[in-house]
């Protein structure tokens, strides 16, 4: 026999297998296509850790589940636990607290650990103030200044994980 | 009496159920046709999320290089990747509203020093920057007339939306866009 027609009987074996592959890739995906978005504009589940929420967050790790229609909306309010992406280092994300929004008036103690004095300041257009619960430990909006609204990933609605701590996060 | 009435609703169930099997294709195929859609607008949003898009340039902040009502391809790789380098015309989400995405020049990245003329209407006084750890700095080519970091300070990175590489549209200006700034 020819190589072509080696080649084609070699085609032609393949052919069923080759269709089937192609259904599960179609399948795979739509999947990973449904996972994206769902991950990015409706809900995503985050693992957080570090010092700078305690104590409504615990140290060695958190999962939490996080909202995105509310920061795609524009309905962020003071109070509000949020995912940031770092303005320092744009492949880390932060959770911090929402403290005011563009136009409030934020005032906050410049070094708690060592003095008393505080500084006031107004929030410019299209930013917003994050400060951590865990002010000592806290690297947040006292050092980096206020962050812009483009940066807020998603809001922080529930915790799924420790068992102990599920529920909804406290003020 | 009675017999006729029953008759007579059990005739009008059948009719129901007549048309509802009548219109069972037609849904099914509705169905499969929105499915189809979706699918396809599925696949369009994803391209354009982690690899091409086209968008639509607005306003003079641009020129020469870009004019008004330009439309551009925009990929999404070396953003994500962190390969964009200075002058590389870029979109970016703007800081001072979340929802404006603007196009303009980086004129530096991390680390570099920036001059930039203060009021280049009034004075010749320039002010020098060193552009901080994870931020960019943008200038629109039109000095003149360009909101950008002489106005807002450096940009975090993770504000940077996509690269624009090809122009498109009108058919007159389809080029391919580089480092250089035009200059006539």
């Amino acid at each position: 026999m020819t190589t072509t027609a080696k080649l084609l009987q070699f085609a032609r074996q393949w052919k069923s297998t080759a269709k089937e592959m192609l259904g599960h890739t179609i399948v795979l995906a739509q999947f990973f296509s449904l996972l994206h978005l769902t991950e990015n504009y409706i809900c995503s589940p985050t693992l957080v850790y570090g010092p700078s929420m305690l104590p409504t967050l615990n140290f060695t790790g958190d999962v939490l589940l996080v909202e995105k229609m509310s920061t795609l909306l524009g309905k962020v309010a003071p109070g509000d636990v949020v995912l940031v992406r770092s303005p320092e280092n744009p492949r880390k994300t932060i959770t911090k607290r929402v403290i005011g929004l563009e136009g409030d008036t934020v005032t906050f103690l410049v070094d708690p650990a060592r003095s008393d004095r505080s500084h006031s300041l107004v929030v410019p257009k299209g930013h917003v103030w994050i400060q951590g619960d865990n002010l000592y430990a806290s690297h947040d909006s006292r050092h980096v200044g206020p962050i812009p609204y483009g940066l807020l990933l998603g809001k922080v609605f529930y915790r799924v994980w420790p068992p102990r701590d599920f529920g909804p996060l406290g003020q | 009496m009675n017999r006729e009435r029953n008759r007579f609703r059990e005739r009008e169930r059948e009719m129901g159920m007549e048309r509802l099997r009548e219109l069972t294709p037609i849904v099914k195929e509705a169905l499969q046709n929105t499915a189809r859609v979706a699918n396809f607008f599925c696949l369009l949003h994803f391209t354009g999320a982690y690899m091409c898009t086209v968008a639509k340039l607005v306003g003079p902040s641009m020129l020469p290089t870009f004019n008004d009502g330009n439309l551009v391809l925009t990929e999404r790789i070396t953003t994500r990747s962190e390969k964009v380098g200075s002058g590389d015309v870029v979109l970016v989400r703007a800081p001072d509203d979340p929802r404006k995405v603007v196009a303009k020049r980086v004129k530096g990245v991390e680390g570099d020093v920036v001059s930039y003329l203060l009021d280049p209407k009034k004075t010749d006084e320039l002010n020098t920057v060193v552009v901080p750890k994870g931020h960019i700095w943008i200038e629109g080519d039109n000095a003149h007339n360009s909101h950008d970091s002489r106005q807002f300070g450096p940009v975090p990175y993770a504000l940077l939306h996509s690269r624009v590489f090809f122009v498109v549209w009108p058919p007159a200006d389809f080029r391919s866009v580089g480092n250089k700034v035009l200059r006539f």
